[in-house]
């Protein structure tokens, strides 16, 4: 459908102008100290960049209508946002991004920015190292493609049947366990394309890899259970976090003319697998959302206005652009990831810059406020001259300085007096520099990380004066006395520049966006931001402001970030009262699930074990005349936690109450979601 | 295969996806919804996951904000399953399919197999048709010139007569201006003997003689019938006269207009508690955007009572909470003086009212049946709201339906939850319809 950058005449003009930009992205994002995977660029018009993102990036999935629906949903949005669809760069190495045909070159600009750091961002997370280090996706998702409307095409196969099955299992996609390697159930699946001998040694090494795990699979307890149903084992010996994975070894299908369980078919098999491997293909985007839209986000900016990327003229553009991504409404992933990373990077860096303070002779952490001249810290703070304006200060650069490049810098000497010979022509050469449009090409990682300083922006000054006592303490606890300051300008010459970004490309290789929120959010960050939880109240039968207090708003975020948002439900047992019964249960953490909805869940999980299925949930209740009472009170009533049993049978959905102690283990005694203020409490 | 083929599929499995009317108005959000615009949410299409309890779950927000301060309830991310970086997906807004209020009203007839046929009441001032009638006089500018000409070109016409045949005639030997009037008049020839007189004495007198005998003067002249002579010769003045002129004005029409008011009548006494006021809701809500959905106007009035009643505002229609006992026929003694602006000959009226059927002691019997009685309308409807079943001294609708039992203008419906709402508006709707 898209085709190469070079194949079109209109797109072909537009990736002329767009070869420098993108490979001078390249060049600075390695030189900001990024390691991205290559980036293959295609320019594709509005349609078709609809219809990449409707596939999730990429050219090919297999058919199915939530496609179609993303699809209507783009269109929908394209028109509010006047057309204008941003950026999509897909998880494989290389990564393939997609720019459209219409926008701005700024737009353009922007869009390669921020590519580039999602793709340093995939080709470092650790989280998406756990599906393959270097995920073929394209193919992958190409050949589950052929391999689905080949089941879809079969005469034997009914195609509404396997819509259906997909249907079913996409129900369960989020309930994998995301926190471990995929591993494929087993090695039947052969989704060798014939003609694509390639793929064949990786497939190869899949197999490899899936006789181990066979071994794994097939465990006597399995075998056990297997084979004889009436000794009464229960299975799995540990809740299984992976119900698709279960399913898929012990499912069954529902035979609705037989009116009893069968094996299942082998593309139910397949499309069971398949599915399941997509779900732990796109895992880590999940999981890291936040993280790497701020990432993304934050170098985007350091490039397009830290580096005057956007022209003079492209910038207002860029503005109104990050604007409205920005600024759209709701809990914004783009917005929240950025201010972290921006607090990660300004509270490292002030970190260096109190540890040297607390150094000076005279400054200890409990005089740190009245004996620092925060003034002076902040003028000499302030980048050398000579690495904030380049161009002005070419001749005084001293090749030997590790801030400097010297290759670069001789290129760039080169070319300007080359140009000066050819009075005033600016450099154009191949292999030499134009300082003035590129001055980041004469320093090294270490020289950008002080041009970009970030406490002597303006937006944050004032930063360092605002550390805490708290901090000051815990900084100097863990401090090494040895080296002693006598002045503050020693102290302050001898500062790490790059300390900030160091650490960023530390968490960014560690960190999902759970431990990102649970490390980084502070009070300090939840007041600058302004972040705030909300709850619904019955009193008022409307959702109040409940607190700004940054552990309650971090409990709040953690609830949306943890398990996808989702409630974490597991399989309990395989062979549940002893009748080859599913059970699942729900661990609850204090916040109770959708029940309606998980009954439709359960109705087509049925459908993929062929018996009935039970969940085991608590709920919370709210008495009517408690709810009155409190109400005339203006307080919150107290509900009650009900164990319940939801079951479907293959013909009716029935709750039935549990008694306590048959959910107690579900229930979480030491997480508390509620934000609501004691004083609310009836 | 392709996307195309996806978005096909999709439009199909989303066909039957918006929420059944009769579903949406038991259970749905209505409060979604404007006066103008009903909007029903579409059943999700989306797969079923196991989610939070978006209520249990609440949320975090940005913005400056107090504790206690309300919030609009956010989507909440990760709604979406946006497997990439699409930005602007955030929140799973809820989707609605918007319609009309007259579409609300057509589907419903629909769904509950109703036809209520509105009448055309009132008539709205005379409102000007096409310029279409006539008469002798008026102001120029609405002078039917065109007629005025036609008829002037009519009278030309009908004067006219070919000249230079006739006065060929009179050159015929032995033809005289009596023998030539004659033939002219027996030829049809609007011609004078006076011009005829006129004609022959300006004849030379060699050319009197100058046809031997008619035919031959006929085989040589051409006769020119007076449509190509004018053709020929142009018109040099046509003969406007007085009497033919018209002055056109316009049309009178009688235009009746479909139009209605509405009073919803809701007791507010302390026994109204949360439930039974959202049954009101619910059943009030459908009603209002039906019936303006029939008609082509349609005014609302909103009376909240306890023991006494007073006018309010919709939005605070059905929210209002106050203490106080219950005295029904207040609202009815409002309710009539205000209709007195909605006179019944010009207004198509229904009376709604609404409570948990308690009432003051013989209210119902002395006051509120009269009153009923005395206030003309298409149709007067009480509806109880008993979430628990009926209280003891709660006889209100029993009262009402006893009495009325055989008018085709008054219907009573009881509703205990909302299952029943459905049918209550059948019952209510359906009665008029009988009658």
């Amino acid at each position: 459908m898209s085709r190469p950058i070079h194949d079109r005449i209109a797109a072909q003009r537009i990736a002329a102008d767009l070869e420098e930009p993108v490979d001078e992205a390249g060049n600075l994002a390695r030189k900001f100290g990024l390691d991205p995977y290559e980036v293959n660029y295609w320019i594709v018009d509005y349609d078709e960049m609809n219809e990449l993102i409707a596939y999730g990036g990429f050219q090919r999935r297999y058919p199915h209508w939530r496609w179609g629906m993303q699809y209507d949903r783009q269109q929908k949005q394209g028109q509010f946002l006047g057309g204008k669809a941003f950026e999509i760069v897909n998880n494989d190495s290389p990564s393939h991004a997609f720019l459209q045909e219409s926008n701005t070159v700024s737009d353009q600009k922007a869009v390669i920015t921020h590519v580039e750091a999602h793709a340093d961002f995939f080709a470092n997370n650790e989280w998406f190292g756990m599906f393959a280090d270097r995920p073929d996706a394209a193919a992958m998702l190409a050949r589950h493609a052929d391999a689905i409307e080949a089941f879809m095409t079969d005469p034997e196969i009914d195609r509404g049947e396997v819509e259906k099955w997909i249907d079913h299992v996409l129900t369960l996609e989020d309930n994998i366990d995301q926190h471990v390697p995929y591993e494929p159930i087993d090695t039947r699946i052969d989704l060798i394309d014939e003609h694509d001998t390639a793929d064949v040694a990786e497939q190869l090494e899949e197999l490899d890899l899936s006789d181990e795990v066979k071994g794994q699979v097939f465990t006597e307890e399995w075998l056990d259970a297997q084979a004889d149903d009436e000794n009464g084992t229960s299975f799995p010996a540990e809740p299984e976090k992976d119900v698709l994975g279960f399913l898929r070894k012990h499912g069954m299908r529902y035979d609705e003319d037989a009116a009893r369980a069968d094996e299942m078919a082998d593309w139910q098999k397949d499309v069971l697998e398949i599915l399941r491997r997509e779900a732990y293909y796109f895992a880590p985007q999940k999981m890291t959302k936040v993280m790497n839209e701020g990432w993304a986000a934050f170098w985007e900016s350091a490039m397009m206005t830290g580096e005057t990327f956007a022209g003079d003229d492209e910038f207002v553009l860029y503005a109104d652009h990050m604007a409205k991504v920005l600024g759209s409404s709701g809990l914004n992933p783009y917005k929240l990831g950025l201010e972290i990373w921006q607090y990660v990077e300004n509270s490292t860096n002030r970190r260096e810059v109190v540890e040297r303070l607390l150094r000076v002779e005279g400054v200890t952490w409990r005089n740190f406020h009245d004996t620092v001249d925060f003034e002076l810290v902040q003028d000499l703070i302030e980048p050398d001259p000579v690495v904030a304006s380049v161009g002005e200060h070419l001749d005084e650069l001293d090749p030997e300085d590790p801030r400097v490049d010297a290759d670069a810098l001789e290129a760039a000497r080169e070319a300007r007096s080359a140009s000066e010979r050819a009075s005033g022509e600016p450099a154009s050469r191949e292999g030499e520099i134009d300082v003035e449009t590129y001055p980041w090409k004469v320093l090294t990682t270490e020289g950008l990380a002080e041009r970009h300083y970030s406490l002597t922006k303006p937006q944050n000054r004032g930063f360092v004066s605002r550390v805490s006592q708290g901090e000051l303490e815990r900084v100097s606890r863990y401090m090494f006395d040895e080296a002693r300051y006598d002045s503050v300008e020693d102290a302050l010459a001898d500062i790490d520049y790059g300390r900030g970004w160091s650490r960023m490309r530390e968490i960014r290789e560690s960190h999902n966006d759970v431990t990102f929120l649970d490390e980084f959010l502070t009070q300090e960050f939840v007041d600058e931001n302004e972040y705030f939880t909300y709850e619904y109240t019955q009193s008022t039968g409307d959702y109040r402001v409940t607190s700004t207090d940054y552990t309650d708003v971090k409990k709040k975020l953690m609830l949306q970030f943890t398990n996808f948002g989702k409630p974490t439900v597991v399989v309990e047992d395989g062979n549940y009262n002893n009748r080859n019964e599913l059970l699942l249960a729900h661990q609850y953490n204090g916040v109770m699930l959708d029940v309606g909805q998980a009954k439709d869940v359960l109705k087509r999980v049925f459908e993929l074990w062929g018996r009935p299925v039970n969940l085991k949930t608590i709920v919370k209740e709210f008495d009517e005349h408690d709810v009155e009472v409190a109400k005339r009170r203006d307080r919150e009533p107290e509900p009650e936690e009900v164990g319940r049993l939801v079951r479907y049978d293959g013909d009716e959905v029935t709750v039935e109450e549990l008694p306590w102690d048959a959910v107690e283990h579900l229930a979480a005694d030491d997480i508390d979601y509620d934000t609501k203020p004691d004083e609310w409490l009836a | 295969m392709g996307l195309r083929e996806d978005l096909e599929r999709y439009r199909e499995v989303g066909e039957e996806r918006r929420q059944d009317l009769a579903e949406f108005i038991q259970y749905g959000d209505l409060g979604q919804s404007r006066p103008d615009s009903v909007r029903v949410p579409i059943k999700i299409v989306d797969l079923p996951e196991f989610a939070y309890d978006q209520r249990d779950q609440g949320g975090v927000g940005q913005g400056d904000a107090e504790e206690g301060d309300p919030v609009d309830a956010q989507p909440q991310p990760g709604d979406d399953d946006g497997e990439d970086g699409d930005p602007g997906e955030e929140g799973g807004e809820h989707e609605y399919y918007e319609m009309d209020p007259e579409e609300f009203a057509q589907e419903l007839d629909e769904r509950l197999g109703l036809d209520l046929e509105p009448k055309g009441k009132k008539v709205i001032e005379e409102t000007e048709g096409d310029f279409t009638d006539i008469t002798r006089s008026g102001p120029t500018s609405t002078l039917d010139f065109e007629r005025l000409f036609k008829q002037g070109l009519k009278r030309k016409l009908a004067m006219d007569f070919d000249r230079d045949y006739v006065r060929e005639a009179l050159k015929i030997d032995g033809w005289g201006p009596a023998t030539v009037f004659e033939w002219a008049r027996g030829e049809n020839m609007p011609v004078s003997r006076a011009w005829i007189d006129e004609a022959y004495d300006e004849l030379p007198e060699d050319e009197k003689t100058a046809w031997e005998s008619f035919e031959e003067m006929d085989a040589n002249t051409e006769r020119v019938d007076t449509a190509q002579r004018i053709r020929r010769e142009g018109i040099d003045e046509v003969p406007f006269r007085r009497e033919d002129e018209r002055y056109r004005y316009p049309e009178i029409v009688e235009e009746r207009e479909k139009n209605v008011v509405v009073v919803n009548i809701r007791d507010v006494s302390g026994s109204m508690r949360q439930k039974k006021r959202e049954l009101v809701e619910r059943t009030f809500t459908p009603l209002d955007w039906y019936l303006q959905g029939k008609y082509d106007n349609a005014e609302f009035v909103y009376i909240a009572h306890d023991a006494d009643a007073w006018a309010v505002e919709r939005d605070e229609f059905f929210g209002i909470r106050s203490g106080g006992g219950t005295r029904i026929s207040s609202a009815y003694e409002l309710a009539a003086e205000l209709l007195e602006e909605y006179p019944w000959s010009e207004w198509n009226r229904y009376v709604f009212a609404a409570g948990d059927s308690e009432n003051s002691s013989n209210d119902t019997e002395e006051h509120v049946i009269p009153l009923m009685e005395q206030i003309p309308a298409n149709l007067h409807a009480y509806v109880e709201t008993q979430p628990s079943g009926n209280a003891i001294n709660a006889t209100h609708a029993e009262e009402v339906e006893r009495s009325f039992r055989d008018a085709g203008d008054v219907a009573v419906a009881y509703v205990s939850s909302p299952d029943d709402v459905v049918d209550a508006i059948y019952e209510i709707l359906s009665t008029e319809e009988e009658s």
